[in-house]
């Protein structure tokens, strides 16, 4: 076994990436950079990153200037079309479809990324919400929002109606309080366990009383809402939504919680300190929490691009399904949508239906028995076409020629994992289908 | 005849995944040892009905009083003791009570009883009484919150059937799943199963981890594969319950980590013609527990597994005008499988003493809870039922 042996950090552990003899900018960072940051990236795309260098990489994918290819024209209004057809059917599957389309078309991978990041911290399930146009709503805002600063993103999903519905706020009402939003507000949204007492949650659940629909808009009424005075982590004030978003937001458990979320959404097991994720809320705090402020910094950062943070962390179901259609660039005939949402939903992530209000816990719970067994059979599916709704079957001798790769066994390996094996022999075409979806199956392929 | 364990082990040595193995201690430990499940472990299986008229205390006055047309005939009733007896259809469970496998709770119920569906439903699927505290998490989902999280990271509850995860099941932590069928777990390549899987370079505690874990599932897929392809499987019944409970057993057999599995079976709610439509129910529901108990008993398995039958409430005293009764309050839990105390806990409400034509509630079905949390899956049980509750004494030690 190979030991690593981290190096003494000293000075700013955020300090940006430059590439030098101990850390070349080679395709195996090319590939960490698009997995981590985006899902997967085509041939073409890999390697004018790999010619362009770190700097123009990272800016394209800030940017939502990364992908060169596999974008229909008019993604935009079709997106939305797709939308509203699941919208007057109604059916979750097709919002599923139209997210899962979002991702594997858009022209901005990181902005889908990040959606999906917050969904899992502001986890809302349609399971008890049962309305699909507030579930895109909410999907919309998180899209709009999600590289904002944080505070104008936690005002709005507490007039969220999904999210109110979810955590029961139409019941909490002056003299009744319910304190589910309260709860999960302090210990998920934003100041994480510990630094809040079980009376702060009581004081909270008051100063968010009384909001209620009218429609399907979120409406304060004056009468149902607690307009004493409390005192919340030793703040005495007569607090209602905003006030105790702003006493939050000031709150370093905040910004604590926040580069935690952050480093848990792009980096990979044991590759951030404590240190690194203090110096990242420290930043953060300095820059009104500005999320957009922490995705650039982290991605610049030398850190990120560490042996330690390589191929470090177990791939989503979404990462999988996703990162896999795109790299192979079955755009056209590209599988069904539906049925690769229906594959994630199988693999153990189902969009718009988090397993419970903490989000998917990720890492190395998404390997279970039945997942494992599940990502085998996607990988066999997605080769053969069939199950995935395709009529033909891949052929991985015409991609590799398609590059000026028809010669070169170490091509797929190095498309999916920036490595040279294992091998995909390109002589014929069972052979190197069957070679194809054993290597798409490894170990290896399961991580990024 | 090819048995599982030969067919397993063939299947092993003629797959390269055996070459594997050295380099995988967990995985080798298992198959060296047992080309089966593992041993250790309780299992709770959970059957939730919709409401249930089930035990019979013919000799009660009331019950002739009360039940003109329903009446059943003494002589067919299949007995408890001297005072209460099981439904006829209740033959197989019948013989479960013989062979000491059946534990009745009479008189199971709340204060203040609802009779509707969806609240009584609530309250027995969250533990908690008020509707304000209704969140859609449960007593089993709130009890693996604070338990650790299974050996195979398979999800801690398990619902059997095609609907999604029951809020009973949901934890604020813990992960439930729904499962109808095994093709989840069939690898849909039929070359998958002998593929090597240890080309990853990366020989980090990840890699062991994802290669371990895959050989683990693949593991898993054989041993189902084979139970299903084994022939003189234990028989059961063709009812739909009986499927769940058949689909149960295979996992538990396959060695999986969920350590409990919800199964639900509907159609009790007899407001009318209730004779003929309740029988039927009654009898899926004592043979199929029958079969599956006996299958475990087989496979020796058995000893791991307790059988909670429970429903949100039982049947007004008095029948009502179309031959059938209307929704009630105290209801019997019935506990099976070899580690109960057989018989009757308890004496059943009296039929001449009630409160607004209601049964009295003598047991509180969070003590049930309790019971099975803390002595037979060794979770706290405080948390997951919102106070503290004595467990009963329905288990041997």
């Amino acid at each position: 076994m190979r030991l690593l042996t981290v190096r003494p950090r000293s000075g700013d552990p955020w300090a940006p990436y430059v590439p030098d003899e101990e850390m070349p900018w080679n395709l195996r960072r090319v590939v960490h950079l698009h997995r981590r940051a985006g899902f997967a990236a085509t041939w073409e795309e890999l390697q004018r990153d790999l010619k362009d260098g770190p700097e123009a990489s990272i800016n394209r994918l800030l940017e939502g200037k990364s992908r060169s290819c596999g974008i229909p024209a008019d993604f935009a209004a079709f997106a939305d079309r797709l939308a509203d057809r699941a919208l007057a059917a109604p059916d979750s599957s097709r919002l599923k479809a139209w997210w899962v389309y979002r991702m594997l078309f858009g022209p901005d991978p990181l902005t889908e990324r990040l959606t999906l990041m917050w969904h899992g911290h502001f986890a809302t399930s349609n399971g008890k919400v049962n309305n699909v146009a507030l579930m895109r709503r909410q999907n919309e805002t998180l899209r709009s929002l999600c590289r904002a600063p944080f505070g104008s993103l936690l005002r709005a999903m507490l007039r969220d109606p999904a999210l109110l519905i979810w955590l029961d706020a139409p019941d909490n009402i002056r003299g009744q309080p319910n304190e589910n939003l309260a709860r999960e507000l302090m210990e998920l949204f934003t100041l994480g366990s510990g630094p809040y007492s079980e009376d702060d949650v009581k004081q909270a659940a008051r100063a968010l009383t009384g909001w209620r629909f009218v429609g399907d808009e979120v409406r304060l009424i004056p009468s149902r809402h607690d307009q004493g005075t409390t005192t919340i982590l030793g703040r005495t004030a007569a607090f209602d939504s905003d006030g105790l978003a702003a006493l939050l937001l000031d709150h370093p458990a905040t910004s604590r919680r926040l580069a935690w979320r952050l480093c848990h959404e792009f980096f990979g097991e044991g590759a951030v300190d404590e240190r690194a994720v203090e110096a990242l809320a420290g930043g953060l705090r300095a820059h009104d929490l500005d999320i957009g402020w922490g995705i650039a910094t982290m991605l610049r950062s030398r850190l990120f691009f560490d042996v330690a943070n390589l191929g470090r962390r177990i791939a989503s179901p979404i990462d999988y399904v996703v990162g896999t259609v795109r790299a192979l660039e079955m755009f056209d005939p590209a599988p069904s949508t539906p049925v690769l949402a229906e594959w994630c939903r199988g693999l153990g992530q189902d969009l718009f239906y988090p397993p419970n209000v903490g989000g998917w816990p990720g890492g190395r719970s998404w390997i279970t028995t039945r997942s494992a067994i599940g990502r085998t059979n996607f990988a066999a599916a997605v080769v053969d076409g069939s199950h995935v709704g395709l009529g033909t079957s891949f052929d991985p001798i015409e991609l590799a020629a398609h590059h000026g790769q028809g010669r070169n066994p170490s091509f797929f390996a190095q498309l999916l994992l920036g490595a040279d094996g294992p091998e995909v022999p390109l002589d014929a075409l069972g052979p190197s289908r069957q070679a194809l979806v054993r290597l798409l199956s490894s170990p290896d392929a399961q991580r990024i | 005849m090819i048995t599982r364990r030969c067919f397993l082990a063939r299947g092993l040595r003629d797959s390269t995944l055996i070459a594997l193995a050295p380099t995988l201690p967990g995985f080798l430990a298992r198959t060296a040892h047992a080309a089966g499940p593992e041993q250790d472990g309780r299992i709770l299986v959970v059957v939730q009905l919709d409401g249930i008229n089930t035990v019979v205390p013919f000799r009660d006055e009331g019950y002739a009083k009360y039940r003109k047309t329903l009446r059943l005939p003494e002589k067919r009733l299949i007995p408890v003791n001297g005072e209460v007896s099981l439904h006829p259809a209740m033959r197989d469970a019948g013989k479960l009570l013989e062979s000491g496998r059946l534990a009745i709770v009479p008189g199971v119920g709340y204060p203040n009883p609802s009779r509707s569906h969806f609240r009584s439903m609530a309250i027995w699927q969250s533990a908690r009484l008020d509707e304000r505290d209704h969140t859609g998490l449960g007593w089993v989902g709130r009890g693996f919150d604070e338990g650790p999280p299974t050996r195979d990271g398979s999800p801690a509850a398990l619902l059997i059937g095609p609907d999604d995860p029951p809020s009973a099941i949901r934890g604020r932590r813990s992960v439930s799943a729904a499962l109808d069928r095994l093709d989840d777990y069939a690898l849909i390549d039929k070359e998958a199963e002998s593929r090597p899987i240890g080309s990853s370079s990366a020989g980090d505690d990840l890699g062991q981890f994802l290669r371990r874990s895959l050989l683990d599932a693949f593991t898993t897929a054989d041993r189902l594969k084979a139970l299903g392809d084994a022939r003189g499987d234990a028989a059961y019944p063709e009812f739909e319950l009986a499927r769940r409970l058949k689909l149960t057993a295979r996992l538990i057999k396959a060695g999986m980590g969920t350590r409990v599995y919800y199964l639900e079976q509907g159609g009790y709610d007899t407001h009318g013609t209730q004779l003929p439509h309740h029988a039927p129910l009654l009898e899926e529901l004592s043979r199929s527990l029958r079969a599956f108990l006996d299958d475990l008993a087989a496979a020796r398995l058995a000893d791991r597994v307790l059988v909670l039958v429970f429903s949100e409430f039982g049947r007004r005293v008095a029948e009502n005008g179309s031959k059938g009764t209307d929704h009630g309050t105290a209801g019997p839990v019935l506990l099976a499988g070899p580690r109960v105390r057989p018989g009757l806990h308890g004496a059943y409400p009296s039929l001449t003493d009630l409160v607004d034509d209601d049964l009295k509630v003598t047991v509180d079905f969070r003590r049930v809870y309790a019971t099975v949390l803390k002595n037979w899956l060794g979770l706290a049980s405080t948390e997951a039922l919102g106070g503290a509750f004595d467990p009963l004494p329905l288990l041997h030690g």
